[in-house]
């Protein structure tokens, strides 16, 4: 039985003796001489990851200005970016996700905080509502990381274990924090360092927690609590860290956008698991062929979002999945080649005797569950709110029929389909307008044959969303089969949204 | 002087053989970079060298036959610094001009880059970049 202790490593850390292995490297290991006698062997296994955290931050502090202005309750803006002012006079937290005022996605939080790494000035400009002892009420200045008397990386949610890949069964492109979608399943990208993953290394937290020193944007870091959203019982765990952002390296911080989406950070994040007994080991020596995860649509705008199938991260490294018998291509967001740098990194200090293991005061919780947001109005659903049964035409039947049906039941479309009621292309009232005077006497020859459709178990507000995006007054409803089944028009969510307000 | 023609097929010039005719009566030497042919539609991308006055022969010839051919201006290029090697590009690059390396580094083969440019707002840190030739 293998049995060691965090003294006893640190003092052979200390020594010089320490065996320190990435866990690219321990996989192997493992492979060729199991994972029991690997344990023996091997004190320390470093993990890395680098990936768009969005979940990230910093706070800083100021210092205060003469005469003095109280920022807290009023506005702060770095670069044009608003940072948070529910805090005192000149402490405020700026998170990577929000937006300048002016440049919009290109520049956000993550780049403030990058360009504060760099060294960079930053312009700070703020407001106060004046008080006796905070007189002052705009101030305007330049600063750079060095002014500050506090810089410190605070992210309340970082290093997923693990996340589900993503694709698109939807005709057009889609935009999303897992990057772009293209259609019809064209490809799928996943987050996430496999093997490298720090949280996926010890799975069950038996090393992993409060006080636990980490790498951190290239310093020495902490984890502070659990993560937001920290999922155990499903394998999605997550950890808050913190450091210190004076001692960072741009090389492990670079703000980010991520295109119609969003400003994120990417981070550099390695936790080293000392192998205090053969059960961690063997947990540190699992392969990539064993990491599974859900690969997801992303065309379904629900929090539950439909699994396509099972995924190896083994298979998505590969850079192509099968997807319903098709090979299609992968993107990786987290950078791989950066994952084993980082692990690198932290293995080379750990055997310089420049890093030290400390142990956890209290290890992450292994039974929390994740819960949905409570919300005391359901979304209601597309089949809820649609006109139905609906009225179709025939490809080959005459404008006239058309312009006959809406003028006795003052509507704007015609579905367009073929006899088994699948849909073919839509016809609005406009379309006829244009086509009197003209030569063209049957549907098909107007109507719009690209249609932008809906799914009768969409939610209200996805339809919203994508009648506003079009620039089009309804949408044809098809069920899983693609049968027409009825019709929504911005007239019937608007007479829902009268209903709410009641 | 090399250039990068994009030429595009109409359905009607897809069965003949006019880029070898064209070639035939010219001096330049045409470097087939990618090419995309289905029964609807074409469309070639390649890399010629030869003087600008040949080049501009070329294109005559080909629009003469019917072929829309387009000399591109532009070039992508991908700045290995700024780059995070992350891949995002990887799968949205239709003709695999974006691919990684053993090592996991993201690499640009501009021979193979038909400027579709869908990689470019894709990159989070806007490594990827078009320039004038």
């Amino acid at each position: 039985m293998v049995t060691k202790t965090y003294e006893g490593i640190n003092q052979r850390i200390r020594e010089g003796e320490a065996v320190v292995v990435t866990a690219e490297e321990f996989v192997e290991i493992a492979r060729e001489r199991g994972a029991k006698r690997a344990a023996k062997e091997v004190d320390v296994v470093t993990t890395g990851t680098f990936g768009a955290m969005c979940s990230s931050g910093a706070f800083l502090n100021f210092g205060h200005a003469d005469p003095p202005i109280k920022l807290g309750g009023g506005e702060i803006y770095l670069n044009d970016v608003p940072a948070y002012t529910g805090l005192a006079a000149v402490d405020t937290y700026i998170g990577v996700t929000s937006l300048s005022t002016t440049k919009g996605m290109e520049y956000g939080g993550g780049h403030v905080i990058e360009d504060l790494v760099r060294g960079k000035e930053i312009t700070l400009r703020g407001s106060g509502y004046g008080t006796d002892c905070y007189p002052r009420k705009e101030i305007e200045t330049t600063i750079t990381i060095h002014d500050l008397n506090q810089a410190v990386l605070c992210s309340p949610r970082n290093a997923y274990q693990r996340y589900n890949a993503a694709t698109n069964s939807r005709d057009e492109t889609l935009f999303t924090y897992m990057g772009t979608l293209l259609p019809n399943f064209g490809n799928v990208t996943f987050s996430g360092a496999g093997v490298l993953s720090p949280l996926g290394r010890d799975p069950n937290y038996e090393t992993i927690g409060v006080g636990a020193r980490i790498f951190l944007g290239g310093a020495q870091g902490y984890i502070g609590w659990e993560g937001t959203q920290h999922n155990p019982t499903k394998g999605f765990g997550t950890v808050l860290v913190i450091g210190d952002l004076k001692e960072m390296d741009p090389r492990y911080l670079r703000g980010c956008t991520i295109h119609r989406y969003g400003t994120s950070l990417y981070i550099g994040l390695g936790i080293p698991i000392p192998l205090l007994n053969e059960r961690i080991a063997e947990a540190a020596a699992v392969g990539e062929e064993q990491i599974k995860v859900n690969l997801l649509d992303y065309g379904a705008p629900r929090r539950d979002r439909p699994v396509v199938r099972e995924v190896t991260y083994a298979e998505l490294r590969s850079g192509k999945v099968e997807v319903h018998g098709r090979e299609v291509p992968t993107s990786p967001l987290s950078s791989f080649k950066l994952s084993r740098e980082v692990a690198q990194k932290l293995k080379e200090w750990i055997q310089r005797g420049e890093f030290f293991l400390s142990a956890p005061v209290e290890l992450l919780s292994r039974d929390s569950a994740f819960k949905p947001m409570k919300q005391i109005a359901e979304v209601p659903l597309v089949r809820e709110i649609m006109t139905k049964p609906v009225i179709t035409g025939l490809p080959d039947e005459p404008i006239a029929r058309a312009a006959k049906i809406f003028a006795e039941h003052n509507f704007d479309h015609l579905p367009i389909t073929d006899k088994q009621e699948k849909l073919l292309g839509i016809v609005t009232s406009w379309d006829v307008a244009i086509a009197t005077g003209t030569k063209k006497k049957k549907l098909s020859e107007i109507m719009t044959k690209k249609v932008v459709v809906a799914n009768e178990d969409e939610p209200v507000d996805a339809v919203a969303r994508r009648l506003q995006q079009h620039g089009i007054s309804g949408l044809p409803v098809t069920n899983t089969k693609g049968e027409v089944v009825g019709i929504v028009t911005t007239e019937d969510i608007s007479k829902l949204v009268g209903r709410r307000r009641k | 002087m090399t250039a990068k023609l994009l030429l595009r097929y109409s359905p009607e010039a897809l069965d003949k053989p006019i880029l070898a005719r064209v070639i035939r009566q010219t001096s330049a030497e045409i470097n087939i970079l990618h090419a995309e042919l289905d029964a609807t539609k074409g469309e070639i991308l390649v890399g010629v060298e030869a003087p600008p006055a040949e080049i501009e022969k070329l294109m005559y010839l080909l629009k003469k036959n019917g072929i829309d051919a387009k000399k591109l201006e532009r070039a992508v290029e991908l700045d290995e610094n700024s780059c995070l090697d992350c891949g995002a590009c990887l799968s949205l690059c239709p003709t695999g001009a974006l691919h990684t390396k053993k090592d996991y580094s993201v690499r640009l083969d501009e021979d193979k880059c038909i400027l579709c440019e869908v990689c470019i707002p894709a990159c989070p840190v806007r490594a990827i970049k078009i320039t004038k030739f």
